[in-house]
């Protein structure tokens, strides 16, 4: 254990000097995490404001902001601020785990394929470009769309809000993880032929071990840039399909789901349709300035530069 | 050559039956059955009614079998019907599919020249000021979501100012006018959407080969900068460009289903969307064929991009 | 009287080529090798680049496919031990590579690096591999602070050291080092050279040594053979192999060097030509067509190893007179 403490001084105090010089990627990190934090702090909004973001109230509908009501309320008369604080909680989430889930699967993937190598190599990355020239978003709205009771699960699960989070999370992650699966094999194929993996395949270490302790560790960097590249993407997936009405649905909410009838309100309440598209943008832009800050803090060359 | 063309022809056929299949094995597990939809516009049918039904429709067959006959129709050119539109499957496809290409290509040939253009900008101002506001704009492009900026194209240049319709199709007799008025808006969202990724490709394109030996050189022998960039650079750096733009092709495709939805515009997007939400399977179905084929079509035309900008590469042999 | 480590006829090839229209070739690297090395003793293999010297450790190793022949480690066949046995094995051969930049992972400190070899094998527990890591830093002559820090903070010869100490964790019978000099500044090669022999004085550890320096294997190794092509040409004690080589070969290698001051030895030719490529052997004898004393049965028959005094194999037509 002491070993892995160690050695993350190191190399990533050497990382994180470069990221720090960064301006760009900085502020991407700090409003990525204070969106995350105000997200989350959508309770004590509504208990300080004394709103709700849930309850519908048909007298107060599209009040202009004024008293508790920072940003006015939404059609239905629920109060828009603290809605989108609840909506950015799905958002934010959902961008996260798709993110990590991709990533994860993208570098069993890859890594079984570049360490295996021969036919199984060959098949895992016919599968991959195969899962690339696909039409990726009407293929999204299909399995978002996907009747889940033909699959055999149950109608309460279906029904329930969880359903709903789950499955956006597990369908970008089905299509998302072919780049991440790339670039470990590289990686993995690259590492295996080290002197370092030969010394510990020589001692009697076994595939798992290899893997675990010596490749995976060597290929993470740019997994890492790309996992946080894929957040953004992923966010924007999902506002897509709970705009079209096959994402998130309610009474869960996210930024897209808030978006569902915004054709209709751009006629009379705009900044209703304005607002959840505008925190989708900040926060993805945010998200692509940390990736590529991360991505030059990660590269050796980029000292030399 | 054409030994060339007909191994990747025949890769793609392989792999679009693949596709096929795994399309159409997901668009059965859509919500309803087509069948259900027939029985309850007939209230009447009974249960033998129903069985007969199913076995026309070969619902009841394993999906091997009813693939297998989907298939050997759909090789005879008989794509079926499309259930919500009474008419055959090509007949409703192909003016969308002309529809679609219209506003793709558009965007497509408008999209690679701004991003080109901004990108060796970009990459001779490196680091300053100009590069920074090129790099912004890239980044808002990449990270807006489309279908919220067709939105906000749509309150502001169509409810706000008026100058454009907020969506549709030129109608009959509207001529020329029509169709530069209506394409405006969507086209706009298009390519502000496609240029971001573009972009940045571009610059860290150029700015790879304007690092490289001989391009210092030439420039050392005087020869014009402006000559120097589109001439020699640009030519060199067009190869991993046009490599993006091709296998992006998918990628555009997804930003013209929601900003042809957005405007109504009757392309392709807006068809298969329509499609899938209407239950219409068959449509559907041809539909994303469709779209896989195209995606084939543009990746072989991004090979054959390579050998075009890059005279050292001979076909079959690709570089690696 | 079992060896340590006996390799019988052993052979490797590799699978080359092969595209999409190509067929497939093979490299003959290491052809029908047979040589044994005994506790504590040290046995140097020579050769030019290309001739072998690596796939066949790797083979010993068990890094490199075994195509046909086998392997012994006290007499047991690698081949047919149990998984078991053949970790204990692994513990007892160890490793040290060319590259001492390429052959510690970057991103482990020194005392991961070190301990790995006991953790893979689940020797003592936590604190004893500690006080072991200590030790072994002594041993190799480096400072006890090395242990926290990375394999980037220190300079090839003291590389070298690290991953003489990771091979010497789990107290091996044997350690396998593969040109464990050439990539060292000459001034760093004696000091490694020197580690090499206090070490073997203190464990008595047996080592198989690769190298083309003549010198260094002079300094160093009891026993010496030579690999042409992957063949074995030419195996003798140092002393005898020194003074008076019988092939052709080790002949021309020895004279391709600074006079080491061995015995008497007429001044002679240096190497001429290229290595030919093991894709396309010449038939015969592997070294005629670069031999100064090829004739016709030796583009025609393949010399076989043969004593030509105790403990002298040689395979040759027309081996040196001298020799005999
Ligand atoms: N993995 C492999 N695949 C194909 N051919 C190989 C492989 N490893 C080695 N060879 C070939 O086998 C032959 C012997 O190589 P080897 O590395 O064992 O020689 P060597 O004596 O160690 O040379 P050097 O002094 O350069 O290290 C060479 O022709 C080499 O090209
Ligand atoms: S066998 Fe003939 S060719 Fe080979 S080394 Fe001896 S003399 Fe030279
Ligand atoms: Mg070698």
């Amino acid at each position: 254990m002491s070993d892995v403490i160690e050695k993350s001084v190191s190399v990533w105090a050497l990382r994180w000097r470069r990221l720090a010089a960064d301006p760009a990627a900085l502020a991407g990190l700090a409003v990525l995490l204070i969106l995350i934090a105000v997200c989350y702090a959508a309770p004590l909004f509504e208990a300080w404001l004394d709103v709700s973001a849930t309850e519908t109230d048909l007298l107060s509908r599209f009040d202009p902001p004024g008293g508790g009501h920072w940003l006015g309320s939404d059609d239905a008369g629920r109060d828009e601020f603290t809605r989108l604080l609840t909506g950015g909680q799905t958002s934010l989430s959902i961008g996260l785990l798709g993110a990590l889930g991709s990533s994860l699967l993208g570098t069993i993937i890859g890594a079984i394929a570049g360490y295996a190598r021969g036919k199984t190599d060959m098949v895992l990355m016919r599968i991959t470009d195969g899962v690339i020239s696909l039409p990726t978003l009407p293929l999204l709205i299909i399995l978002a769309a996907l009747d889940l009771s033909k699959l055999g699960f149950s109608q309460d699960f279906i029904r329930s809000g969880a359903a709903g989070y789950w499955r956006i999370v597990l369908i970008v992650t089905l299509l998302g993880w072919t780049g991440v699966a790339r670039l470990v094999r590289a990686g993995t194929l690259a590492l295996a032929e080290r002197e370092f993996v030969l010394a510990a395949r020589a001692q009697g270490a076994g595939s798992w071990w290899i893997l675990t302790v010596h490749i995976l560790p060597n290929a993470v960097s740019p997994v890492i840039v790309a996992t946080t590249l894929a957040m953004g993407r992923v966010i924007l997936a999902e506002s897509a399909l709970s705009f079209l009405g096959v994402g998130i649905q309610p009474p869960q909410t996210s930024w897209g789901s808030m978006l569902t009838n915004a054709q209709e309100l751009i006629g009379t309440a705009p900044e209703l349709a304005i607002y959840p598209g505008l925190l989708i943008l900040i926060s993805v832009i945010a998200i692509n300035f940390l990736g590529d800050g991360l991505q030059a803090a990660f590269d050796p060359r980029s000292d030399a530069r | 050559m054409i030994r060339f063309l007909a191994t990747r022809a025949l890769g793609a056929g392989v792999t679009l039956l693949v596709k096929s299949f795994i399309i159409f094995s997901l668009i059965g597990l859509m919500p309803g059955d087509p069948l259900d939809l027939l029985i309850q516009a007939n209230p009447e049918a009974t249960p033998e009614d129903v069985a007969k039904l199913r076995a026309i429709y070969g619902v009841d067959q394993p999906i091997g079998e009813r693939y297998w006959s989907w298939l050997t129709q759909a090789l005879h050119g008989d794509f079926g019907y499309s259930r919500a539109q009474h008419r055959p499957v090509m007949e409703v496809i192909l003016p969308a599919l002309g529809n679609t290409l219209i506003l793709m290509g558009l965007a497509f040939v408008i999209s690679t020249i701004i991003a080109v253009f901004l990108g060796t900008v970009a990459a001779t101002q490196k680091g300053r000021l100009l590069d920074r506001c090129i790099n912004l704009l890239a980044y808002a492009g990449i990270s807006v979501p489309s279908f919220w900026l067709a939105l906000v194209l749509i309150y502001l240049f169509a409810v706000r100012l008026g100058w454009f319709p907020a969506g549709g199709m030129p109608q009959q007799g509207e001529g020329l006018h029509g169709w530069a008025v209506r394409l405006t808006l969507p086209l706009l969202a298009l390519v502000m959407v496609e240029i971001g990724g573009l972009t940045r490709y571009a610059r860290s394109a150029m700015l790879d080969v304007l690092g490289q030996d001989y391009i210092r050189t030439s420039r050392a022998k005087g020869i014009s900068t402006p000559r120097l960039l589109f001439r020699h650079a640009l030519r060199n750096a067009m190869i991993p460009i046009a490599t993006i733009i091709a296998l992006g092709f998918g990628y555009l495709f997804s930003g013209a289903l929601l900003i042809e939805n957005m405007f109504a515009w009757r392309g392709m997007g807006r068809l298969i969307l329509e499609a899938i939400m209407g239950n219409d399977y068959n449509l559907a179905l041809v539909c994303l064929l469709f779209t896989t084929a195209m995606i084939l079509v543009a990746n072989i035309l991004a090979d054959l991009a390579y050998t075009w900008l890059d005279p050292r590469i001979s076909l079959g042999g690709r570089r690696r | 009287m079992t060896h340590l480590i006996e390799a019988d006829n052993l052979s490797v090839r590799f699978a080359v080529g092969g595209g999409l229209f190509r067929a497939k070739r093979e490299v003959q690297a290491v052809s029908d090798v047979s040589l044994t090395l005994n506790a504590g003793e040290t046995l140097a293999l020579v050769g030019e680049s290309g001739s072998g010297k690596t796939s066949f450790a790797r083979a010993l190793l068990g890094l490199s496919p075994i195509s046909s022949g086998t392997v012994r480690f006290e007499g047991r066949d690698l081949a047919a031990m149990s998984a078991q046995d053949r970790q204990t094995m692994r513990r007892s051969v160890q490793a040290v590579f060319q590259d001492p930049f390429g052959s510690l992972d970057p991103r482990l400190p020194i005392s991961a690096i070190i301990g790995e070899p006991l953790r893979i094998h689940g020797i003592g527990t936590a604190r004893e591999r500690d006080a072991r890591v200590a030790e072994l830093l002594e041993l190799v002559g480096l400072p006890a602070t090395a242990k926290s820090r990375y394999p980037h903070q220190f300079s090839g010869g003291q590389r070298q050291r690290i991953a003489i100490a990771r091979a010497l964790a789990p107290k091996p019978r044997v350690i396998v080092a593969d040109e464990p000099l050439s990539a060292l500044d000459v001034s760093i090669q004696s000091q490694i050279l020197n580690l090499f022999v206090e070490l073997r004085e203190r464990t008595g550890i047996a080592f198989f040594l690769i190298s083309h320096d003549l010198a260094a294997v002079h300094h160093l190794a009891d026993r010496v053979a030579a690999l042409y092509l992957g063949r074995v040409v030419e195996s003798a004690p140092r002393d005898a192999l020194y003074s008076h080589p019988a092939h052709p070969y080790t002949r021309a290698l020895l004279d391709s060097v600074p006079r080491i001051g061995m015995g008497k030895r007429v001044p002679g030719h240096a190497l001429g030509g290229e290595i030919p490529s093991p894709l396309a052997p010449p038939p015969g004898c592997h070294f005629h067509p670069r031999c100064r004393f090829a004739t016709e049965r030796c583009k025609a028959e393949v010399p076989t190893l043969r004593p030509i005094a105790t403990d002298h194999l040689t395979a040759c037509h027309h081996p040196l007179l001298e020799a005999a």
